[in-house]
């Protein structure tokens, strides 16, 4: 009769859901590796691969496809675990990196940093494409989000006790004053890279290359693995708080612990790409819709799903209009609203 | 055993529970009874360490409860909030299985023994025919059966209970409460709870705390401390109080004792109320 109660198992429904998601993802990947401004034949990717090819087909894979793919899988990665914590921790599920003032905080430094490092270091040409602060963008944005976190929590605090209404409330706010200083910042010293910056602002993957994805791989290693360390406490913090303490679970500790674990994986990935909006809103609810109520299973949704969406994003955002580019951030969120509110009608 | 001594409480700046000296005897019913607002529910979440001592101490097993490293007052002291948040789609057993918690490490899994025992609190509490269902879909006192199932897989030898019947209509209230009697008489639990009914609490106590005001009003057993007088200056209510075949009092025919005035019915306050 015990058997009643054994670890949690994923549904067959998760399952299932899992493994098309993760065959998406590979299509999705496939694709953004072949089609693009110049589509290459299948042929030439397999020799391309291989590694016996024109040197142009080469370039066109590993120099400007491959990292550019990686670096969306990442960045979607990043965005929708450090939301589906964020929803957790605030028992919010409006909470993601960008209404919680996270991405703002880390716009904000990151273009601070840009507009004055390209001063200082290429001031005598201001129409040159890679600035040499880019490398440094994802340590000036993951400070200016901490900074941006740490201030939320703090002021969303009542009584030594988190208020997840009251640090929604405060990181709303506090977003739209970052996002003021930044558009500020901008308009007085951005000139000629307003619109370098800009479009970094729309979240987009234009010029991604691999120098940006060791950048960023090390802050997903950490995340990951923090958000491991996290799965069973989280289940616990779900609950009252009152009823965490008294269940013996240190919850202030973890709860700073799974707020700099989210700060961090959410400010790398906009040093890198910028805010990209929307994914680390509606991936962590599509995964709890998929997954139930199992924690480790909804973190594996958010993985595939979250990669899915960015790398797809991209991969239409590049070929819908030929040779024009949407940014991820912005067909993301096309892609992403519809979806979103089919599962909220579906649900009520 | 908790026991308070010259305790005070307070929510920031405000004084909430002034001066109680209090002991809980183990192996027993306690019901902290008195009015909204009245400090019960903070003197009983003082019992499991969540609010600091203004002055005075809070001893658990003759230590201070601050002083207990919050795990191992985990695996002594189980506590049931006033309203527990249900995680979203979660199952009765995945549940129950989180009161498993301060027993292993927190990266380790629940095991088969920690299963068996979550199993054996279903059983004791009548949910286990519930186990696959999410808690969300059953009814109010199902989910409280739930919940005390939960703090019993925590296997502690106190359970405390902010209000558990308050949002129960009247045959769930009974079932809770005869639930915990079992518990009580059975397996020797210690329960602590607040509670709004004076019957019902004079019907399930072995010892019954009034609270009016932050201060300790009078405790003993049941027949010692129901009184007419005492309700009548404490819950402002004038009743007739009548004895069943237990001894247990009973309070009936009850009207409000000061219809109307705003003050307070505390004689020292207002002497005229005492005459009323």
């Amino acid at each position: 009769m015990t058997a009643i109660v054994t670890a949690q198992k994923p549904s067959n429904r998760a399952v299932i859901g899992i493994i098309l998601g993760g065959i998406g993802l590979i299509l999705a990947i496939v694709t953004g590796v072949q089609s693009g401004a110049v589509d290459l034949t299948w042929g030439q990717i397999w020799v391309g691969l291989t590694g016996d090819s024109s040197e142009h087909v080469q370039r066109v894979i590993f120099d400007i496809r491959l990292p550019r793919t990686l670096i969306g899988l990442l960045i979607g990665i990043h965005f929708a675990v450090s939301g589906w914590l964020l929803q957790l921790l605030s028992r919010n599920p409006l909470a993601e990196p960008g209404i919680l003032g996270i991405s703002a905080g880390a716009s904000l430094i990151a273009v601070i940093a840009f507009v004055i490092g390209d001063w200082v270091v290429s001031g005598a040409n201001p129409y040159n494409n890679t600035s040499p602060v880019l490398q440094y963008l994802p340590w000036f944005a993951m400070a200016g989000g901490l900074v941006a976190a740490v201030a939320v929590y703090l002021l969303g605090l009542r009584n030594g006790q988190l208020s997840p209404l009251k640090m929604t409330l405060t990181g709303a706010v506090i977003a739209g004053m970052l996002h003021a200083l930044t558009t500020g910042v901008l308009a007085f010293w951005g000139h000629a890279h307003t619109e370098l910056v800009a479009q970094w602002l729309a979240g987009s993957l234009y010029g991604a290359k691999w120098d940006y994805l060791f950048t960023l791989l090390p802050w997903t290693v950490i995340g990951l693995v923090g958000v491991g360390l996290l799965v069973k406490p989280l289940k616990v913090m779900q609950l009252d708080d009152q009823h965490v303490h008294t269940l013996g679970l240190k919850l202030n500790r973890w709860r700073a612990f799974a707020l700099l674990i989210a700060t961090l994986l959410a400010a790398s990935a906009v040093g890198v790409v910028g805010p990209v909006g929307f994914i680390g809103l509606v991936i962590p609810h599509i995964s709890r819709k998929l997954a139930g109520a199992n924690l480790p299973v909804q973190l594996v949704f958010c993985v595939v799903f979250g990669a899915l969406l960015t790398v797809g994003a991209d991969v239409l955002g590049r070929t819908l209009f030929t040779p024009y580019e949407v940014p991820v951030g912005v067909v993301s969120a096309i892609l992403g609203v519809p979806f979103f509110l089919y599962l909220l009608s579906r649900q009520s | 055993m908790i026991r308070t001594e010259q305790l005070s409480l307070a929510y920031g700046a405000t004084p909430v529970v002034n001066n109680v000296s209090l002991t809980i005897p183990e192996g027993g019913i306690t019901c902290l009874l008195g009015p909204n607002g009245s400090g019960k529910s903070t003197l009983l979440k003082s019992f499991a360490g969540l609010l600091p001592a203004r002055s005075g101490e809070v001893l658990l097993d003759d230590m201070p409860v601050s002083e207990w490293d919050r795990r191992r007052l985990a695996l002594r002291l189980a506590m049931l909030p006033q309203k527990p948040i249900v995680p979203d789609g979660i199952l009765v057993k995945d549940l129950v299985a989180l009161g498993r918690f301060p027993h292993r490490k927190w990266w380790q899994n629940n095991q088969a023994g920690d299963n068996r025992i979550a199993f054996e609190s279903m059983v004791m509490t009548g949910v286990s025919e519930l186990a696959g269902r999410p808690v969300e879909s059953l009814s109010g006192g199902q989910q409280q059966r739930v919940w005390i199932a939960m703090a019993l897989a925590q296997e502690t030898s106190i359970l405390l209970l902010d209000e558990p019947t308050t949002f129960l209509d009247w045959g769930y209230q009974l079932e809770v409460l005869e639930l915990l009697t079992k518990l009580n008489r059975e397996h020797g639990l210690t329960v602590v709870m607040s509670l709004h009914d004076l019957n019902q609490a004079a019907q399930f106590a072995d010892q019954i705390a009034i609270m009016a005001e932050g201060q300790l009003e009078v405790s003993g057993s049941p027949s010692e401390v129901i009184t007419e007088t005492l309700i009548r200056r404490v819950f402002r209510v004038e009743t007739s109080v009548s004895h069943d075949d237990n001894g247990r009092p009973f309070c009936s025919s009850y009207a409000a004792a000061y219809k109307g005035e705003k003050s307070t019915p505390y004689e020292h306050r207002n002497p005229m109320a005492s005459e009323a």
